[in-house]
C-alpha cells in the first residue's frame, strides 16, 4: 500500500566549526501516498536533511517523521535500517553503485537483506534491470556502463524489493539532458504505474515539471507547495 | 540475519592489490618465522622420541639428569647386570645389558669451527640389544678391543676427518673410520666405538650408563626401589623414551619460546601492518559502507564484513608463511642437545604446525581488523555518505 508522509515540528541541526546550525526549524510538511515530489530550494535549505529524515538515513532532532504507520524517531539505528530495506528505496545523484559488483548483483544487493530463494533473488533483479532497459548489461560492472546507465542500476536496486517509497537525491545532477530526461520519464512511469510515492531533491526547474507537486524550502522552513497541473512525462 | 555478499570483500581486495599484497607479505612473514620454529620443534621431538623404546632402559648414576653428568664404576656395572631379574637374556644365557661410556668431544665442522660430538663406547651387546634400529649403511662396523670407530650419517657431511676410511684424532689416540650407520634419531649423531678402548683414549675410568632390554612389564620402579638401601649402588632407572622425553623437553620448551617470542614481536607488527591496510581500505570505502547502510545493511552486518575481510587477509598471510617454509621439509639443520653434543635433525612441517601458523595467522587478521571493523559499522549512513 504506498505510503503518506507526515513531519510535523521537525528540527534538525549540525554543529560545523563549534557552531550549531539549524537546517530544519519546526517543519511541518504533509506528503500524499502514490504522489511524485520536487523537493526544490536554495543550497542550505535543508533538501537533502529532509530527504535523509524521511528515508531513515538520519533522525530528527525534534518532532515526528511518519512514513506510512512508523514513526521513524522512535527507531533505533537496526530498526532503522530494517525498516529502510524493507520500505524506501534511494536514487543518488552521483548513482552510489558499489564498483566490484556487476549491475545485477548491486541490484540485488537489497533483495538480500529479504526471505528470498537464490533463485527468486535473482529473478527480481533482472526483472528490476528490464524494468530499466538494462536487460542486456546485467553482467557489467558501473565502470563499463554509461552515466545514464549506472543511473538507471541505481533506480532498479531502488525498485528492486518493491518499496512505497523512493527517495533521489538530484537524481539527474551528473547527466547530459537528454538522458536526464530519460531517467526523469522513468521516475514519472515508476510513480503512475506503480503507484510510488516519490521524493525528489532538484535544482533543476525542468526536472520539477515531471512531478505532481513541488515543494519549496527556505532557510529549514516550509515555503509553499505548488501543484502541477500537467507534469511532464509517463504519458 | 544478512550478511553483506562475500564476493564484494574478496573482489575489493583485488581491487587494492598492492595494499593486500603488503599486508599478505607481512603477515606471511611472520607466520613463516613461526612456521618454522614449529618446523624444527617438530623435527627436534620427532627425533627423540621415534628413538625412545620402553623396553629399554637406562640405569645411571643417583641424582644425573643426564648420561653426560652420569658415571657408575665397572663395579657397579657388573652387579647391575648380573643382579637385576628383568633384564632380559639372549640365546646363549647372557644379560642383554652393555655399558656404555658417553663423552662429548669438541671436532672439527666442515664449514668452519668446532663443535662438540657425541662419542660414545659400547659394548658387542648394544648391537643386539638395538637389533634393526641400527645398520651399517658403509663400510663395516668396528671390531671389539680394536681403535676402530663408526660414524652416524648423521655426522658425515658435517664433521671432518669422519668419512669412511679417514684417521679421527681423539686425545692422544689415532682411530680408524671402519664403516657409518644410520641409527633412530639422536645415534645418527653419534660416532661408536669399543667402550674400553675409548675409556682408555678419553681416560674416562667409569661407564655412563647401562642399556638393557628388560621384559615388557617390568617395573622400573620396583627396581630402582630395590637398591634403596644397598651400599653398593643405588641406580636411577627410567625407560629410554621417558629418559628422550626429558633430554628433549627443555630444548623443546626453548624453541617454543624463541618461536613464540619472535612469532609475537612480528605478529605485533603485523597486526599494525593489518590495521593500517584495513583503515586505509575504508577511509577508501566509506562512501560504499553509506551505500550498504543505506540499502539497508545493520551495524553488525558492516562489522562482520569488514572483520571477514581483514580474517581473509590473515589466512591469505598464513598460507604464504606456510608456504615459505614447505621447501624446508627434511632440510638437516644441527644443535646442541642437553648433553652438549651435536645433533642434527630436519624441518618437519607438519600438519598441525601448518595448521598452528594458520590459525595464529587468523587470530592476526582478526586482531588487526576490530578496530577499522568496529569504526565502519559505528558510521552513520549520513556520514559515510557525504565523506566519500
Amino acid at each position: 500500500m504506498p505510503a503518506a508522509i507526515r513531519l510535523r515540528s521537525v528540527t534538525k541541526s549540525y554543529s560545523k566549526g563549534g557552531q550549531t546550525l539549524r537546517v530544519l526549524d519546526e517543519l511541518d510538511l504533509d506528503m500524499d501516498a502514490a504522489t511524485f515530489y520536487a523537493l526544490m530550494g536554495p543550497s542550505g535549505s535543508g533538501k537533502t536533511t529532509l530527504l535523509n529524515l524521511v528515508g531513515g538515513l538520519d533522525q530528527a532532532d525534534e518532532g515526528v517523521v511518519q512514513v506510512g504507520d512508523e514513526d521513524l524517531a522512535a527507531m533505533q539505528s537496526s530498526e532503522l535500517a530494517e525498516w529502510r530495506s524493507e520500505h524506501v528505496g534511494f536514487v543518488f545523484q552521483g548513482f552510489n553503485l558499489l564498483p566490484v559488483l556487476s549491475a545485477r548483483e548491486n541490484v540485488e544487493l537489497p533483495l538480500l537483506l529479504a526471505p528470498l530463494s537464490r533463485r527468486q533473488r535473482r529473478q527480481q533483479a533482472e526483472r528490476a534491470l528490464e524494468l530499466v532497459g538494462l536487460a542486456d548489461r546485467m553482467n557489467h560492472k558501473p565502470r563499463e556502463l554509461s552515466g545514464g546507465q549506472e543511473q538507471r542500476v541505481a533506480i532498479a536496486r531502488a525498485i528492486a524489493t518493491d518499496p512505497q517509497v523512493i527517495l533521489a537525491d538530484e537524481p539527474t545532477g551528473d547527466l547530459d539532458r537528454d538522458t536526464a530526461d530519460a531517467v526523469l520519464e522513468m521516475l514519472r512511469r515508476l510513480n503512475r504505474e506503480l503507484h510510488k510515492t516519490i521524493l525528489m531533491v532538484t535544482h533543476d526547474p525542468q526536472a520539477a515539471t515531471y512531478a505532481d507537486k513541488t515543494i519549496h524550502l527556505d532557510k529549514g522552513k516550509l515555503g509553499r507547495i505548488e501543484e502541477n497541473a500537467t507534469p511532464t512525462g509517463g504519458s | 540475519m544478512a550478511i553483506v555478499p562475500l564476493q564484494y570483500n574478496v573482489r575489493s581486495l583485488f581491487v587494492r592489490s598492492s595494499s593486500t599484497i603488503l599486508t599478505v607479505l607481512a603477515v606471511g612473514a611472520t607466520i613463516a618465522v613461526l612456521a618454522g620454529m614449529l618446523s624444527l620443534q617438530q623435527g627436534f621431538a620427532v627425533l627423540f622420541q621415534e628413538r625412545g623404546r620402553t623396553d629399554l632402559a637406562l640405569f645411571m648414576r643417583q641424582g644425573a639428569t643426564s648420561e653426560g653428568e652420569s658415571g657408575i664404576t665397572l663395579e657397579q656395572c657388573n652387579i647391575l647386570k648380573k643382579e637385576v631379574p628383568e633384564v632380559i637374556r639372549d640365546d646363549g644365557g647372557r644379560p642383554m645389558a652393555s655399558a656404555e661410556m658417553f663423552l662429548a668431544v669438541r671436532l672439527r665442522k666442515f664449514d668452519g669451527g668446532e663443535t662438540n660430538v657425541a662419542i660414545r663406547g659400547v659394548e658387542p651387546m648394544t648391537f643386539a640389544i638395538h637389533g634393526d634400529d641400527v645398520v651399517i649403511t658403509e663400510g663395516e662396523n668396528f671390531t671389539p678391543g680394536t681403535d676402530e670407530l663408526i660414524v652416524g650419517v648423521g655426522l658425515l657431511e658435517r664433521i671432518a676427518n669422519c668419512r669412511v676410511g679417514d684417521n679421527l684424532q681423539i686425545n692422544t689416540s689415532t682411530f680408524r673410520i671402519v664403516g657409518a650407520f644410520s641409527g633412530k634419531g639422536g645415534y645418527r649423531s653419534e660416532i661408536w666405538g669399543d667402550v674400553d678402548r675409548l675409556s682408555d683414549a678419553l681416560e674416562r675410568p667409569v661407564r655412563s650408563r647401562i642399556l638393557a632390554r628388560v621384559s615388557p612389564d617390568a617395573d622400573l620402579d620396583a627396581i630402582a626401589a630395590r637398591y634403596d638401601d644397598d651400599l653398593r649402588l643405588q641406580p636411577k632407572v627410567m625407560n629410554e623414551r621417558d629418559y628422550l622425553a626429558s633430554q628433549t623437553s627443555s630444548l623443546t620448551t626453548r624453541f617454543m619460546f624463541v618461536g613464540g617470542f619472535l612469532a609475537l614481536i612480528m605478529g605485533i607488527g603485523a597486526v599494525f601492518t593489518g590495521t593500517n591496510s584495513m583503515l586505509a581500505a575504508i577511509g577508501a570505502r566509506t562512501h560504499e559502507i553509506g551505500i550498504l547502510k543505506a540499502v539497508g545493511y545493520k551495524p553488525w552486518a558492516i562489522f562482520v564484513a569488514f572483520l571477514g575481510e581483514s580474517l581473509l587477509l590473515g589466512l591469505l598471510g598464513g598460507v604464504v608463511g606456510c608456504l615459505l617454509v614447505l621447501p624446508l621439509q627434511g632440510a638437516e639443520t644441527g644443535t646442541v642437545n642437553s648433553t652438549f653434543s651435536e645433533v642434527t635433525f630436519a624441518f618437519r612441517t607438519t600438519p598441525a604446525a601448518m595448521l598452528t601458523s594458520i590459525l595464529f595467522a587468523a587470530g592476526l587478521g582478526i586482531v588487526g581488523g576490530v578496530v577499522p571493523a568496529w569504526r565502519a559499522s559505528r558510521m552513520t549512513p549520513t556520514q559515510a555518505l557525504r565523506r566519500g
